[in-house]
């Protein structure tokens, strides 16, 4: 579904590496968690997926078809969740307004509205504003209007790395019902060991600069995930220890 | 049983009224203490030129609820609205234009600049040589002296809009007029909101002044003619119905703000 092969991106001007070669692949319907030291590229990895910015070497595919700008069915959920949602707009219009654009009739608009909403827990604040919620609820905001997309492949940028510990565990189990549900390609970027190992199904690890994937590591837990089981398992401790490693690798060899 | 209730609620009617008689005093309190200096000053002085507030009062009521409201005051407002709407639009407009695209930005900025620092009054005898003295001369004045804080603020505004809100806008496919739209004005809203508040008080000044040059009606033109005439009373109610029609222009506005930005302000207001 979604084949990421030798990209390389060099900011111009400061003439910044941050990508030397990454290359790795996802299939329909997986999650896989992509993690790395700070400052190792991963935003910039998630730009060129996302079509936002054109990589100065290699090629990004989605299904099948090369990305050169935004593909019509991928939808995002960006880091800076605060700044992605209009402040001039309810929170059901900041739901629907992608679903105008594609021209989806009333009916079905107003379902899917409804029904993200009432998937995230926010159907009683559809009409306040953003700025009127808490930071937890906002990304919330910014799930429900990429759910209710209804993308093909959906991206996340380390979305909860602003929101409480509590707050965190319950968006993790929302995304994970989510992604169960819709059978979304989902690629999460996150600096959280922990998360990625509950969460994905790989997890992709990206070295320190000059930038490439370091490994490309199965998660072999029940697919059955929960918060207290799951994060007890002596197999999610093992997996958690090797990543670790890798990390402090990867921020040795800069 | 009724005695504490009774009293608390004669308390809190008290506090109201109290509280209510405070509003007044500070609201009417410095232009009250104007108007009594003025008097005062009047009485004392006997200054031809600073006639009482009284005779000014009586000279306001004869002279503006006339047929002057008709062939005086209503054409200068005319004038002025118009010059303002076309400033407006063409500030906007091209804001827009110039803020969205880097190369007419570096193009247009520094002859901006230089357009704006010209005192826009000077203009008048230029634009009164190019188009003649009528009613469009004086809107051309008023819209060349109002356009430009308009458009300097539009452009500002453009270009600061959020990277990540404009990102979003392409991933989700919101583009061109929707973008315009749901992104470019909304956000831009606070900026050309300030821009339309400054150009509003160049827009009055230049309705003053296009009418004292070659003009036969309209407020400024009347001043003038009154102060040529040695009708001073008159004179000073010609200048307080300006400051009037200021002030209650500049509220208008400012009631239109509240509703188109009322996500800016109730925004602000939660962070404080
Ligand atoms: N627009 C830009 N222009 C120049 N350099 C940039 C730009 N954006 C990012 N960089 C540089 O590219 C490198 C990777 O940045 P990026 O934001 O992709 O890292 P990241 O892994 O997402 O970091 P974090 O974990 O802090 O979010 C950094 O060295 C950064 O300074
Ligand atoms: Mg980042």
């Amino acid at each position: 579904m979604l084949e990421v092969s030798g990209l390389r991106k060099v900011y111009e001007g400061r003439r910044v590496e941050a990508l030397r070669e990454v290359t790795f692949q996802v299939d329909a319907g997986e999650l896989v968690c992509v993690i790395g030291p700070s400052g190792c590229g991963k935003t910039t990895l998630l730009r060129c997926v996302a079509g936002l910015m054109p990589p100065t070497a290699g090629s990004v595919k989605v299904a099948g078809a090369a990305v050169t700008g935004p593909p019509p069915r991928m939808a995002v959920v960006f880091q800076e969740y605060g700044r992605s949602l209009f402040p001039w707009m309810t929170v059901r219009q900041n739901v629907e307004l992608p679903l105008k654009e594609k021209k989806v009739p009333a009916v079905r608009r107003n379902e899917l509205v409804a029904g993200s909403l009432a998937a995230v827990g926010l159907a009683d604040v559809a009409d306040a504003h953003p700025w009127q919620l808490s930071g937890g609820m906002q990304q919330r905001v910014a799930i429900a209007r990429a759910v209710a997309y209804e993308p093909q492949v959906l991206l996340m940028d380390e979305p909860f790395a602003a929101v409480d510990a509590q707050t965190r565990a319950d968006l993790e189990d929302l995304i994970l019902v989510l992604w169960r549900d819709m059978g979304v390609t989902t690629l999460f970027v996150t600096h959280d060991i922990d998360e990625a190992v509950y969460l994905g199904q790989r997890v992709i690890v990206l070295s320190g600069s000059p930038t490439v994937v370091m490994e490309d590591l199965k998660i072999d837990l029940p697919p059955e995930r929960d918060q207290l089981t799951t994060r007890s398992l002596s197999r999610f401790a093992d997996l958690r220890g090797h990543l670790y490693a890798q990390i402090q690798r990867a921020r040795g060899d800069r | 049983m009724t005695g504490p209730e009774t009293v608390r609620r004669k308390d809190v009617r008290a506090t109201r009224t109290g509280r209510t008689a405070l509003r007044v005093l500070t609201v009417a309190g410095v232009p009250a203490l104007l108007v009594i200096s003025w008097q005062l000053y009047s009485t004392v002085s006997e200054n031809f030129y600073v006639p009482a507030p009284g005779r000014v009062a009586r000279a306001f009521a004869e002279t503006w609820f006339s047929e002057r409201l008709l062939d005086d005051v209503l054409p200068s407002l005319a004038r002025l609205l118009a010059g303002y709407a076309l400033a407006a639009a063409a500030g906007v407009g091209l804001g827009v234009a110039i803020g969205l695209s880097p190369r007419l930005r570096a193009a247009a900025e520094p002859v901006l600049e230089f357009f704006r620092a010209i005192p826009p009054p000077v203009l008048v005898p230029l634009i009164m040589l190019l188009a003649g003295i009528g009613d469009g001369t004086k809107v051309l004045v008023i819209a060349s002296g109002c356009v430009w804080p308009i458009l300097l603020n539009t452009v500002e505004g453009v270009r600061a809009l959020d990277e990540v809100l404009s990102d979003t806008c392409r991933m989700y496919g919101v583009r061109d007029l929707s973008r315009l739209r749901h992104l470019v004005l909304p956000g831009a809203g606070p900026q050309i909101m300030a821009g339309l508040r400054q150009a509003l008080s160049i827009g009055i000044i230049l309705m003053v002044i296009s009418e004292m040059f070659a003009s036969s009606s309209g407020l400024g033109f009347t001043i003038v003619l009154f102060q040529r005439g040695f009708q001073i009373p008159e004179m000073w109610s010609g200048i307080l119905l300006l400051g009037l029609l200021g002030y209650v222009l500049a509220l208008l506005l400012r009631r239109l703000e509240r509703r188109v930005l009322s996500w800016h302000h109730g925004r602000g207001v939660g962070r404080a």
